[in-house]
């Protein structure tokens, strides 16, 4: 790993922390998404050593986020108890280490499950699911004022958030669709014609809150939520529609994110956030669900096809999961016709 | 021409997934060491079936206008319907095949919107039923 990212991580957080003998060790770049650089490294200063994570922006991001969005996200719901990595440090500028960056806690002997596993979870896959909803029914059931997240992008009435998202990521398939999309342009089509009812309330949304993004231990205990950076103000059932997209469900999707049956993990969901599940509602947010995937996917193929960001995960999304996609849409799409 | 295309990219994913990633000392050369191998056996199965799914789409689109223009009473997109079913494949490389498909593709997505707003239901099931097979298709296993 480059000696002058470690050298310079060591200066900054030398300062930052007001720690003149801190030293930066074992620095290395571990997966993380295509859309920020993940390095793993250990700081060291007064006889003591921490194991820290740096999420640095790449040279082109894969979704144009606010930088500071994940940041906060978690400084939020770290205060509120769920679990997040502990954020130490937010580098907005690029002085520092050339781009923006942040840093944060290590969680130790913690695993993430591959959405490609069939079955990643085994034994542990009800307690995980358990937590995973009730989790996930937590930040659907907070109050972004009280979390001090009341000035997230996204919605600002109930009867808003459908069509911002849709807006969004509409948006994203113009600029960046390498083919013309005849299915993805039919679901949009469809979503503006049918809309959802309002959102029970406005909340803070992960924006990316699946499997594969929490890491786990061994005893099968969630230890943290991960890949807050899409996190914004929107309908609660938007992250529920979310989590239980096939794409996630490890091939089986009548268990969503490879875990608890349907009707339980929405249960669980239920009980948690106090908000209720309308089947209608829920189905226009699935399929919103797979159309905000093809959005993505096809972004990411953009950034691949040019040059933007050569990670091949980008590439493995352009073929993979956008073919996915399409496939669920037509499906559900060509049933409702 | 001996080893298929195929056959080398399979053989090469196999060497990168089994000999070469494990070798590599970071992890994150390691993850995108077994992404670029699953990458290269899509790349194998794209080879196979690549030309071949991107014709009969085309096909399926070309028959698809020719079976329903005769009821759209728009005359630029019957018109534009027409064209392209008339129009026929010059060159079977996966380029070539993908520029027919992008203007089949647009004019498809321009005629189920008139669809949508003026043809049965019927009509919209068509539609449909060529959408959800060029989705079938193009569906890319992990086995």
């Amino acid at each position: 790993m480059s000696d002058a990212l470690s050298e310079n991580l060591a200066k900054y957080l030398a300062a930052k922390l007001n720690a003149p003998d801190l030293t930066v060790h074992d620095l290395a770049r571990i997966p993380g998404g295509a859309s920020r650089e993940t390095y793993r490294f250990r700081a060291r200063h007064g006889g003591t050593e921490r194991k820290l994570i740096l999420r640095r922006d790449p040279p082109a991001s894969l979704i144009e986020t606010e930088r500071s969005t994940e940041y906060r996200a978690y400084q939020a719901f770290h205060k509120l108890g769920l679990p997040v990595p502990e954020p130490i440090a937010l580098e907005l500028g690029s002085d520092a280490l050339e781009r923006p960056f942040f840093i944060m806690a290590e969680i130790e002997n913690a695993m993430v499950g591959s959405i490609l596993a069939p079955d990643p979870y085994g034994a542990h896959r009800d307690r995980i699911g358990q937590q995973f909803f009730s989790i996930l029914g937590r930040i659907a059931g907070a109050d972004p004022k009280a979390l001090g997240l009341s000035d997230f992008e996204g919605a600002s009435a109930p009867d808003r958030c459908w069509r911002h998202e849709v807006a969004r990521w509409e948006k994203v398939i113009d600029e960046d669709e390498g083919e013309p999309q005849p299915i993805a342009r039919a679901a949009i089509r469809w979503l503006k014609r049918n809309p959802p009812p309002p959102a029970q309330k406005i909340c803070v949304v992960h924006g990316d809150y699946r499997s594969g993004n929490f890491l786990y231990d061994a005893n099968g205990d969630i230890r943290a939520i991960l890949d807050w950076e899409m996190a914004h103000l929107g309908d609660p059932l938007e992250d529920l529609g979310w989590a239980i997209d096939p794409l996630w469900a490890h091939h089986d999707p009548s268990h969503p994110a490879g875990t608890l049956a349907r009707a339980d993990a929405i249960q669980v969901w239920e009980d948690a956030s106090g908000l209720k599940a309308d089947p209608g509602a829920l189905a226009w947010w699935e399929m919103f669900a797979s159309l905000k995937g093809c959005a993505i996917w096809i972004s990411a193929a953009h950034e691949y096809a040019t040059g933007r960001n050569d990670d091949p995960v980008n590439a493995f999304s352009g073929w993979y999961c956008l073919a996915y996609h399409n496939k669920v849409l037509a499906d559900r799409l060509g049933a409702l016709a | 021409m001996k080893p298929d295309a195929q056959d080398i990219l399979n053989k090469s994913a196999d060497q990168l997934m089994g000999q070469l990633a494990p070798a590599l000392n970071a992890q994150y050369s390691q993850g995108a060491a077994a992404v670029m191998a699953l990458l290269l056996k899509f790349a194998g199965k794209e080879y196979e079936r690549g030309a071949d799914i991107r014709a009969a789409e085309n096909a399926d689109m070309r028959a698809l206008f020719v079976e329903l223009a005769p009821r759209v009473s728009d005359a630029a997109l019957r018109k534009s319907l027409e064209d392209a079913a008339a129009a026929r494949e010059t060159s079977f490389a996966i380029s070539a095949l993908n520029v027919a498909n992008h203007d089949l593709r647009r004019v498809l997505i321009a005629f189920q919107i008139w669809i949508e707003d003026n043809g049965s239901r019927e009509d919209q099931r068509r539609i449909w039923s060529v959408l959800k097979a060029s989705a079938d298709r193009r569906i890319v296993s992990l086995f």
